[in-house]
């Protein structure tokens, strides 16, 4: 009886085994304090913006600290040093233990080894949801914001996409009843009407300050859309091809319905114009949704409505950014996975509600699915449509950008104050950035033409 | 039994080594601070040091000569940004020195009791107020639709301008910020030198003359010179490391029309993150403070005979 015992439980047991990866308790269900017990009272360092996306998750952050026992330490920076804190700290072997990285730092990132690829992570099954889904991310955004040679890094944390934001209630007053479809349509037919330069009341306003405003949010949000880029595919310049050039004349076309001084304007700048109904239309990032419903921030309430970026000769390809967070490699071993397990929360499906409703955007495609999430927050269809079709390389991310950005940036606002003409401006750039793109080693073979 | 003649002793604590000990916090700060950082640069000057580049470290950032010298020697950018910042100098500094003369002047005059107390104390405000924070009320000062220099135009019948959104207004606006930031500091070096001024010789060239500008010209101008002479290296240094108010109003723009030399370099050194062509950048600029400084020295300064 005892033996018979024996072999029934002896079977049952193999039975479970074999079973194991399908059923298994630890796969079927991730229980997160279990996974970060190992970690209790590990502390974790990250620096933070100061935009909505990051006191999202700062509110959400004791839930976490109170299921893992793991500190979540932050600093919030402008972003204009986020770049430089970080590459210092990663030099100097710092506290760091988490990198927050633009869209256009990845390649720097990666190829420095500042950052571990995930799949070093997500070997190890006790520190890894099954329920990590990859696949539950928008690709775009996981291509564009977390991935390098065809590696994962990051997984995406901050989500922008480019839209419309408009004022309806100045488009209904003009006799629009819809917001322009494409970048033509909004040059010739809406701003004309809604541009009454006496009355300090401009159509369109597009951020433009010297920086990576400029680079970024005006340059090269006019290329693509017109077919142009900033480069071909032997990595020389494409900016003196017709394309790129009908992209930038079209900027300067524009430049009459827009309020002057507009390369003074940042975002802040161009939000706060429409908010206060002095523009009628920007293209900002879908990230500054919050501030313009904000009735402390905003005077427009029920005017404001939202539509994809509007389409160019070569398509709707809206401006793409966004943040990823990734592992620092500096940091220990304990700290990298419960760096991972972080990581994984912040973007997982499962926080995708709480961080949307506390002022995120998640990456991940479900939420957007649920009907309240979609009647509730009126940028998430136009920002699904956005991110449904776009170019990654929307700026290059490979480690000469940042370089490359402050020559657009100095020359791109000159051609906005026609210093110089866009082919003149166009020239400048070209040179600068293909001197550049030589000192890397882009063009004697030496490095991967990759962007 | 002859007495012991006493050892002559050189003690650590006192004696010779007393100075060595009163100077020795100052110059060992002195050496962490300053001698070492430059030193450092001196030496990153001459090795390609690019802390963004795998490729640099690996080959442990490999010695190269004059190039990066040579480099920035040949960059338009660099040699355009410190023309610019002549110009930024040549337009602030004299103006600098009318209005701190003129205050210094005004406050030195007998009288007043507890308002020239007041003035002397308000002048220390703006050299207290931090540089980044200069540039924030630029910002707002220069705003076009709700800053006070418009409403200032406004009410003198000029119309609004755009400051920071054309070349022209945005120099100007950084100009207004470092006169407004720097002129107390010209007026109270100056009023320390008209302060040396002997009262009894003042007093004697008053009875001597009625006329303001032979009594300044003749007396207290030859106090004022070591003054002027500091405010001329004190200035030239720090306008070539200007940076904060500039970066925060403009950043360098439009285009590069506040594109100042400080701001290139912190540019090549903290965006592109070339710290070796950064640091013959930053080396050459040092070179050029020694050399306006001894200039101004020989030009400017003359001892006091007493």
């Amino acid at each position: 009886m005892k033996k018979q015992l024996t072999s029934i439980l002896g079977a049952c047991a193999l039975a479970a085994s074999m079973l194991g990866p399908i059923t298994s308790p630890v796969q079927a269900e991730w229980d997160i304090a279990k996974a970060a017990a190992p970690f209790k009272g590990e502390q974790i360092n990250v620096i933070f913006l100061d935009r909505p996306g990051y006191r999202a998750i700062i509110k959400l952050l004791p839930e976490f600290e109170k299921k893992t026992g793991i500190k979540v330490n932050y600093e919030i920076a402008p972003y204009e040093n986020t770049r430089e804190k970080q590459v210092l700290n990663f030099n100097a072997k710092g506290d760091l233990t988490l990198a927050l990285v633009d869209l256009v730092w990845i390649g720097e990132f990666a190829e420095n080894g500042w950052i571990e690829p995930i799949e070093k992570l997500s070997a190890d099954a006790a520190i890894t949801d099954p329920g990590l889904n990859l696949k539950g991310f928008f690709p775009l955004l996981l291509d564009a914001f977390g991935s390098w040679g065809g590696k994962v890094y990051g997984l995406p944390f901050d989500n922008y996409s480019g839209l419309l934001f408009y004022n309806q209630c100045q488009l209904k007053e003009a006799g629009f009843d819809k917001p322009p479809a494409t970048w033509a349509e909004l040059k010739d037919v809406y701003a004309p009407k809604l541009t009454i330069a006496d009355k300090k009341q401009y159509g369109y306003a597009l951020q433009s300050l010297r920086g990576e405003t400029q680079s970024c949010d005006s340059f090269m949000r006019v290329l693509w859309p017109f077919g142009g880029s900033l480069l071909d595919k032997n990595f020389k310049s494409n900016l003196l091809s017709p394309q790129s050039q009908a992209g930038l004349k079209f900027r300067q076309d524009l430049a009459k319905s827009m309020p002057p001084g507009i390369v003074s304007y940042d975002h802040s700048e161009a939000v706060n114009a429409l908010a206060q109904g002095q523009v009628s239309m920007i293209t900002e990032w879908s990230a500054f949704y919050g501030t313009l419903t904000d009735p402390a921030t905003s005077k427009l309430g029920d005017c404001l409505a939202v539509a994809p970026e509007p389409a160019g000769p070569a398509g709707r390809l809206p401006a793409l950014g966004g943040f990823s967070l990734a592992v620092a490699s500096q940091a220990t071993e304990a700290q990298k996975k419960a760096s991972w397990i972080f990581i994984q929360w912040a973007t997982s499906e499962e926080i995708a509600r709480p961080y949307v409703e506390a002022g995120g955007v998640s990456g991940r495609m479900s939420i957007y699915e649920q009907p309240d999430i979609k009647a509730k927050y009126k940028f998430v269809e136009p920002m699904v449509a956005s991110w449904q079709k776009g170019v990654p390389e929307f700026r290059p991310r490979f480690p000469a950008w940042p370089a490359i950005s402050e020559v657009i940036a100095e020359w791109g606002t000159k051609m906005q104050l026609n210093e110089v003409t866009t082919e003149e401006g166009a020239k400048q750039i070209s040179t600068r950035m293909e001197d550049i793109l030589k000192k890397e080693g882009y063009y004697d073979g030496k490095k991967e033409l990759r962007q | 039994m002859s007495e012991a003649k006493p050892t002559r002793r050189h003690h650590l604590g006192y004696g010779r080594w007393t100075p060595f000990w009163f100077l020795a916090p100052a110059v060992f700060a002195l050496l962490v601070v300053g001698i070492y950082p430059t030193l450092f640069a001196l030496a990153t000057s001459f090795r390609r040091y690019n802390i963004t580049r795998r490729s640099d470290m690996l080959d442990g950032f490999p010695f190269i000569g004059f190039d990066n010298y040579l480099t920035v020697l040949s960059d338009r950018t660099f040699w355009d940004s410190l023309l610019l910042t002549g110009q930024f100098y040549l337009t602030v500094v004299p103006i600098q020195i009318v209005l701190g003369m003129a205050i210094a002047l005004m406050l030195h005059r007998p009288g007043w009791g507890f308002l020239r107390t007041l003035t002397r104390v308000s002048l220390v405000v703006p050299l207290a107020t931090t540089y980044a924070v200069v540039g924030l009320i630029g910002r707002l000062i220069f705003n076009r639709d709700f800053g006070v220099a418009n409403q200032f135009m406004g009410w003198v019948g000029i119309s609004s301008s755009d400051w920071l959104g054309n070349p022209t207004g945005a120099f100007i606006a950084i100009v207004v910020m470092d006169i407004w930031q720097w002129t107390p500091f010209v007026a109270l070096i100056f009023l320390a030198g008209l302060s040396m001024v002997p009262v009894d010789i003042e007093e004697a060239a008053r009875l001597e003359t009625k006329s303001h500008w032979a009594l300044l010209r003749y007396v207290q101008l030859p106090y004022l010179l070591p003054g002027l002479t500091a405010v001329l290296i004190l200035r030239s240094a720090d306008v070539l490391k200007l940076f904060d108010m500039v970066f925060v109003m403009t950043r360098g723009g439009p285009g590069a029309a506040t594109d100042l030399v400080s701001i290139y370099v912190q540019r090549v050194g903290f965006k592109v993150f070339d710290l070796g062509l950064a640091s013959a950048q930053a080396v050459m600029l040092l070179v050029l403070t020694i050399v306006l400084s001894r200039i101004y020295i020989r030009i400017f300064y003359r001892e006091i005979e007493a």
